[in-house]
């Protein structure tokens, strides 16, 4: 591929990501995301009525769930965190953004 | 490449016991982790010092960097021996640090401890079975006008790969991609196969590429809407009038309605970042008085002063000039 033609790709939440999808994106099994989930911790764009386990084929995964996960796998990892202690630190770093973005 | 001193990096000695890695480890992660910390090499690091733990605190992977090791000094040029590695078996499993992907990794680390490390603890094959390539993620900086727009970007990524000769060498290459119009802050654009080789004949992996705005003081963004401060005088406050605005997606005619203040907030609707739900564009008036700093500016500040009974302090006076 020459890097004069520009390559197109697909926009995040337009087309939101499977389960597999965000299991290869952070690294991790798949069954990590389906606890993460059923825990609170991630989110799906589909219906509450699906968080269900096993509608796991149907649950679909917009950009800011990829950031949220990267990030719990870092904390989980880099600090040995228990899933609840790295899920608090990511809200916790999602509302400083918040404030510091509308701080401007 | 360069030799790492792995022992410096974690600042414990060459006979530091498990407890010892595991304390200085934390003390470091805490200071560098790039999602908390705010020293400037936070990111490089962090990869430095994952990369130290993963290899001390591996009684294996410790065994034969201790053996490869004596007689290096850190950053000095080198080359693993041939054969080096005969008699070390790495399992690749080392407790906690799984989910790493390539990009975790110096070329050093990869050199020594090859590619079965580097697909990830756990994740080793066993066989010729295929598997699919690890992503790579990337940040983007674009301006807000390209959101508005679409635009092209010249991307150069750096990826470790292995050779013919089975020797990890550094391969670079540019992408051209399109950012397509509407993108919002946080969105990822998805690049299929443009991530890591597949093995024994998988897939390739993607590319991710997390977009993020430039920071531009003009302009405050939020999801799709976005706000921006116009200045106006006073007599275009007071008055009324029609005034051409710079915006993001070119100059546009607005009105300013009579009687405005500093804060007033005028929508123009769809005037945000386009999609499918376009945002809206908020123009914050902000009244920027005149200097007095001529003999005719000073004449007009006495005369407003004389005619005009304005107190702004004046809380009553106030309402009941607004109730006329």
């Amino acid at each position: 591929m020459t890097p004069f033609n520009p390559i197109t790709g697909v926009l995040i939440d337009d087309a939101a990501l499977t389960i597999d999808e965000l299991a290869q994106a952070c690294s991790v099994e798949r069954l990590w995301i389906q606890q993460h989930v059923e825990d609170g911790f991630l989110e799906c764009t589909v219906a509450l009525a699906m968080h269900d386990a096993d509608r796991w084929p149907d649950w679909r995964f917009a950009s800011r769930q990829l950031i949220r996960a990267r990030k719990l796998v870092a904390f989980e990892r880099d600090f040995d965190a228990n899933p609840e202690i790295a899920a608090l630190l990511v809200d916790l770093l999602e509302e400083i953004a918040e404030l510091k973005r509308r701080l401007g | 490449m360069e030799f790492k001193d792995y022992y410096t990096i974690l600042g414990v000695a060459k006979t530091a016991d498990d407890a010892q890695i595991k304390k200085a480890y934390r003390k470091l992660a805490r200071k560098y982790h790039p999602d908390v910390s705010k020293e400037k090499d936070a990111e490089v690091r962090m990869k430095e010092i994952n990369e130290a733990r993963e290899v001390l605190s591996d009684v294996e992977k410790r065994a034969a960097y201790d053996s490869l090791g004596s007689g290096h000094q850190a950053g000095q040029n080198f080359n693993p021996p041939p054969g080096w590695d005969a008699g070390y078996e790495f399992s690749g499993s080392s407790g906690s640090n799984s989910h790493r992907g390539p990009e975790d990794f110096s070329d050093f680390f990869s050199s020594i401890f090859g590619n079965s490390s580097r697909a990830g603890g756990g994740r080793r094959s066993a066989g010729p079975q295929p598997m699919q390539g690890e992503d790579h993620h990337a940040k983007v900086l674009i301006g807000l006008a390209d959101a508005y727009i679409g635009s092209a970007r010249m991307i150069t990524l750096r990826a470790a790969k292995l050779d013919e000769a089975g020797r990890v060498v550094n391969e670079e290459r540019t992408l051209n991609v399109k950012i397509p119009k509407g993108v919002a802050a946080g969105q990822h654009i998805r690049l299929a196969g443009q991530g890591s080789a597949g093995y024994g004949g998988g897939q390739a992996g993607d590319l991710f590429l997390e977009i993020q705005f430039t920071p531009d003081p003009r302009y405050h963004v939020d999801g799709r809407d976005v706000t921006q401060t116009v200045s106006i005088t006073p007599w275009e406050a007071m008055l009324g009038a029609a005034i051409e605005v710079p915006t993001p997606s070119g100059d546009v005619q607005v009105k300013v309605p009579p009687n405005s203040q500093t804060g007033r907030k005028l929508r123009l609707k769809a005037r945000g970042i386009p999609g499918e739900t376009p945002g809206d564009l908020y123009l914050q008036l902000k009244v920027v008085l005149p200097p007095a700093d001529t003999d005719k500016a000073r004449e007009l500040y006495e005369t407003m002063a004389r005619e005009l009974a304005f107190n702004p302090r004046d809380v009553t006076a106030q309402s009941s000039t607004h109730a006329k």
